[in-house]
């Protein structure tokens, strides 16, 4: 077998079996986690919720209520599977899938933990063999998630069109021009980070981001790190862009027509799909694995996994703070924010970040680069304003109603 | 192709929890269709109108641009891994692209291919919405004429 | 191992393209063209360009096909046709003659450039260095090197879809008409 172009030590070279034996095992305990830590977040999203509003949330089963999903779970089982008749049977049942499983992929190239400091890369050693705490290491990295994210958009598009019923499918063209229109946004935001860390490898972006000021959400100001973060909520159809299940209008949109556990996977990937969106937010501005200072006693390589699930449970309360606070954005200011507020802004920043990283390269003054390129912005926000300007006149002579 | 490996295995994994899942359920849930269990959901009632046969060209248009904006993603990224061993020349290639991007898309904006419903009304309706009118400045204008109370304390 | 990620491949490939002519749906045509890319995303994996392969997902399957599906819902077609009704006569003999051209012409290619292929084609092969994006690189210096005005063009094509839709789509009434 020839060489591979890889990063994940264990995956080179022939498999023997200690390094089969290590994937075996990886993949088993990132499926557990997977289901458990989805489990926990619905938990945690009501308990936070009914906190915020001063209720007392799920507190029957199990300590605090914490086996509350698990039994909503069960019961998903004894629930009748109803196979709408206008539905397209193929699809219909085909649509659970697209979306539940690449929810459960974006895991693989999260780097859950491992020893970032002194060069040590995050590589640990298992049973003598040299690995990394992340399911894999391709060589596609975060490429990956955005590939993930596309074809989740399938499943949820497909779900609303297979129904054959007027709300779901409403609630899917609604949530997949949504979801394709924050995709462009949040890979331009990516790609800021990009420019810094020089590698599409998420552990290599991770370890790009050793000390606070080299952290992405600091390295490449705040700003990208804003704009991945709305984005993000868009792209989960969270509150307050939860436009496609909008209650009041379309019932529960897309997955209306879905019962049993066919509904139970389309819940499950999309609380799977909160939290590995905060591990990707985490992994690519706020440092993933690495910490702020070293925790005493434990070794280096449970401290990276101590601080990403610190770091992850922040974003999990942060998006669990914006539904109990946001209101639901309408449809057109939410196409306005995604296409005519955040992709030039995070275009516009790109090249800002790139003019002022070749300024440096090339020797050139900061200040003058800075200045030039601020004015060529301010020059391009005064274009799109006009633009908006001129569409509203046109719009206002027509009295369009369109 | 090592590396895809772990994913692969994942993909199973996951396709299987979903099999398992669905027999699981089909096994231990009951089976009871009905003609209103398997009508298209509408609160209850019989469906008066059969769903949208045709959407917003809108529609459409994001999903034009998107294209357009994927691909821009696309170049952008090997651009941005690759800057160091680029250069300036690149610099200057990637600003001519990103630019008639951009002036694509001021034009796209200008033309209103990205609004959506009908516009915000910033001209006044009418008289009877301004903002010259307060609560008082009504109250008054209403007066207490023909208000029979205040009439027979007169 | 590299012939049964080939043979997979190949077989999605195949089935997806055999679904897109043959699925009297059309939403299922168009899944059944995704089926197709991703086959061709995992030949692009198998030969070690992994940047290929993650835009041909996004891309063509994240974009393309999306466009597809919004247009099939745009115009309301999502009903099974029956694919025996054939609307253009000259249509179906017209496409076995461009098939059977497109076969001949990619055998003979393939026949005429099997020494090239290998020999490796006079091409770089690329340096295994345990440096993940050595695949990202290279084509970087391609695009930015080599064919910068291909790339420049590339907006200039992209500008005509784009201004073409919305000409086609948004008019901008000059009448006072109210409508």
């Amino acid at each position: 077998m020839v060489r591979l172009l890889a990063l994940d030590p264990v995956a080179i070279g022939d498999l023997l079996w200690t390094p089969l034996l290590i994937i075996i095992l990886k993949v088993v305990a990132i499926f557990a986690i997977g289901l458990l830590v989805t489990m926990f977040m619905v938990w945690f999203e009501r308990k936070a919720i009914a906190g915020m509003q001063n209720r007392i949330g799920p507190n029957k089963a199990g300590p605090w209520g914490l086996l509350q999903t698990l039994a909503d779970g069960i019961k998903l089982f004894f629930k009748e599977d109803l196979l709408p008749d206008r539905a397209d049977r193929f699809v219909f049942k085909l649509a659970p899938y697209l979306a539940f499983v690449p929810a459960f992929l974006v895991w693989s190239v999260i780097p859950l933990g491992g020893d970032f400091s002194d060069g040590k890369n995050g590589i640990v050693t298992w049973f003598g063999e040299q690995t990394r705490v992340q399911l894999a290491d391709p060589p596609v990295g975060i490429l990956l998630v955005l590939a993930l994210s596309s074809i989740a958009v399938y499943g949820i598009m497909l779900a609303g069109w297979s129904s054959g019923s007027k709300y779901p499918l409403l609630g899917s063209v609604r949530a997949s021009a949504q979801m394709v229109s924050y995709e462009a946004a949040l890979g331009l935001s990516i790609a800021t980070v990009l420019l810094l860390a020089g590698t599409l490898s998420t552990s290599g972006i991770v370890a790009n981001q050793d000390g606070f000021t080299n952290w992405h959400v600091v390295s490449t100001g705040v700003v990208p790190f804003i704009i991945f973060l709305l984005a993000a909520t868009a792209e989960l159809n969270r509150p307050p862009f939860d436009l496609v299940e909008a209650e009041q209008e379309l019932v529960g949109g897309f997955n209306t027509e879905y019962s049993s556990i066919r509904f139970g996977l389309f819940f499950l990937a999309e609380f799977m799909n909160t939290v590995t969106m905060s591990g990707i937010i985490v992994t690519l501005f706020w440092g993933g694995p690495q910490g702020l200072f070293d925790i005493p006693i434990i070794p280096g390589a449970i401290e990276g996994t101590i601080w990403f699930i610190a770091k992850v449970l922040l974003f999990l309360y942060v998006y669990v703070w914006f539904r109990a606070t946001l209101p639901r954005f309408r449809y057109d200011q939410l196409m306005d924010l995604g296409w005519k507020i955040l992709i030039p802004m995070s275009l516009g920043w790109f090249m800002l970040m790139a003019a002022l990283r070749l300024g440096r390269d090339q020797d050139w003054n900061q200040a003058v680069v800075a200045i030039v390129s601020a004015a060529v912005l301010i020059v391009c926000a005064g274009l799109i304003s006009m633009a908006m300007k001129v569409s509203r006149a046109n719009r206002e002579r027509e009295g369009a109603t369109f | 192709m090592g590396q895809y490996l772990p994913v692969v295995a994942l993909l199973i994994v996951g396709v299987l929890f979903g099999v398992l899942s669905f027999i699981a359920s089909r096994l231990l849930a009951p089976r009871r269709p009905s003609v209103a269990k398997e009508a298209p959901y509408e609160c209850g009632i019989l469906p008066s109108r059969e769903p949208p046969e045709r959407f917003p060209v809108s529609f459409y248009i994001v999903a034009m641009l998107f294209i357009m904006f994927d691909i821009e993603i696309i170049f952008i990224y090997p651009f941005a891994v690759a800057r160091q061993e680029l250069g300036a020349f690149a610099f200057w290639e990637m600003l001519a692209f990103s630019s008639v991007f951009f002036l694509t898309f001021v034009y796209v904006i200008a033309r209103g291919a990205l609004d959506w419903g009908p516009i915000a009304r910033a001209r006044r309706l009418s008289d009877a919405v301004s903002s010259d009118r307060t609560s008082s400045s009504t109250i008054r204008r209403v007066g207490l004429e023909g208000r029979l109370d205040a009439e027979q304390a007169a | 191992m590299e012939l049964v990620v080939f043979v997979i491949a190949a077989a999605m490939v195949i089935v997806g393209a055999l679904g897109v002519i043959l699925r009297p749906n059309p939403v299922h045509a168009a899944l059944s063209l995704v089926l197709t890319l991703f086959g061709v995303a995992v030949h692009f994996v198998a030969l070690e360009a992994h940047f290929l392969a993650a835009v041909q997902v996004i891309v063509y399957a994240g974009a393309i096909v999306v466009l597809f599906l919004f247009v099939i819902m745009l115009l309301g077609v999502d009903r099974t046709e029956d694919i025996s009704i054939e609307p253009f006569k000259v249509q179906r003999p017209m496409a076995l003659v461009v098939g059977v051209g497109v076969i001949g012409l990619v055998t003979a290619a393939v026949s005429s450039s099997r020494d090239a292929i290998g020999r490796g084609n006079g091409l770089e092969i690329p340096t295994v260095t345990g440096d993940n994006d050595s695949n990202v690189r290279q084509i970087a210096r391609s695009v930015f090197g080599d064919y910068v005005v291909a790339f420049e063009l590339t907006s200039v094509l992209l500008v005509v879809a784009v201004v073409g839709t919305v000409m086609l789509t948004r008019r901008i009434k000059t009448g006072k008409g109210e409508s």
